[in-house]
């Protein structure tokens, strides 16, 4: 029988397959929508996917069937169909609702605490545990004296 | 069954702890105190849920176009009541908010003379002949117009919700929720000037 985990190259073959497995599937998942060239509908369908429904908790205007996420989503076929860029498209829903009207906040001003805070909380939250990890381990272990001995060899019946 | 004795070998915590901990709490109840009493009162502070200002982005902007049928089938236009102050107001006949707001509305709209204030409804997600009935049954008698696409145009989040567009058609208020004929009233004479 070989030693526990074997050779190196044996240790990392499982590890090994895995990279080109995980490849694909997040090609897969992250590609899968983008086959072939983009249309207006899909455009258009992703647009609406990055803008709030605007009557709704939680939903974009994508998936929301109010009334008012019906009519952003007709108002942002009509100006994919006039040629208007996505980034034209978002800036005239910023202009009438807006900038809370975007799903994903801005990465500026104080919008940007949105992602900062998570990473902050993180960071400081993890400085805390190994802190309190090493104080404990600092703390000085106190050797059992010989009463301690006695009142366990008493409780375990010796 | 004996139960087993294990010595605790970790060195105890130093007997100032509990109480410093106590007091640590202490601090923290206050504290936690205060902000809930500073959220009650900033709460029972706050104006009524009438006549509520809120920003948009289109305010101080000109008014972006309205046009559809009316409740007659003839085209309404919000640029043929140039000239005069205009309350849009976003509405359905199926929202309790909007049935509360109405006798105001009516009531304001007598108040002032149809050449110099107008109140332009616009009928949110609702059937024109729902809110003629509606109309009929509670009085009121500005135009009234079906267009879908003026939601969004003007940024509406829910209804009843009203802009106040001045006579040169540049939106100077949004108001959201109900609004009253005194609100309005006083709205009207700080854009005025008065």
């Amino acid at each position: 029988m070989s030693a526990p985990g074997g050779s190196p190259l044996r240790r990392w073959l499982g590890y090994l397959l895995l990279v080109p497995v995980v490849g694909v599937a997040l090609l897969v998942g992250a590609g899968g929508d983008d086959a072939g060239p983009p249309t207006a509908a899909r455009r258009a369908a992703s647009i609406a996917g990055q803008v709030r429904c605007p009557t709704c908790d939680g939903l974009s205007a994508a998936e929301s069937e109010s009334s008012a996420s019906v009519a952003i989503r007709q108002e942002i076929r009509r100006r994919v169909d006039d040629g208007e860029t996505d980034q034209q498209v978002l800036a005239f829903l910023v202009g009438r609702y807006g900038r809370d009207i975007l799903l994903t906040p801005e990465g500026s001003g104080v919008a940007a605490l949105v992602w900062a805070l998570p990473v902050a909380g993180f960071v400081l939250g993890a400085g805390a545990l190994i802190l309190t990890m090493r104080r404990r381990r600092s703390e000085p272990l106190r050797s059992a004296t010989p009463e301690d001995r006695r009142l366990v060899e008493q409780a375990l019946g010796r | 069954m004996s139960s087993t004795v294990v010595p605790e070998v970790r060195a105890a915590p130093p007997v100032a702890g509990p109480q410093r901990d106590r007091h640590t709490a202490r601090w923290v109840a206050v504290g936690v105190g205060a902000v809930v009493l500073a959220l009650i009162v900033l709460l029972a502070t706050r104006p009524p849920a009438a006549d509520v200002i809120a920003p948009s982005p289109i305010v101080g902007q000109a008014a972006p176009e309205i046009e559809g049928p009316g409740l007659d089938g003839a085209t309404v236009r919000l640029s043929d009541l140039r000239g005069r102050w205009v309350l849009v107001n976003f509405f359905a006949t199926w929202c309790v908010p909007c049935q509360k707001e109405h006798p105001e509305l009516v009531r304001f709209s007598q108040r002032h003379p149809a050449d110099e204030v107008q109140v332009l409804a616009v009928i949110y997600d609702d059937q024109p002949a729902d809110v003629a009935e509606f109309f009929e049954k509670l009085g009121g008698d500005w135009p009234v117009v079906d267009d879908t696409g003026a939601k969004v145009d003007f940024g509406v989040r829910g209804i009843p919700e009203s802009f106040l567009v001045d006579p040169d058609g540049v939106v100077r208020t949004r108001l959201i929720g109900g609004v009253t004929a005194a609100g309005l009233d006083g709205l009207l004479r700080r854009a005025e000037g008065r």
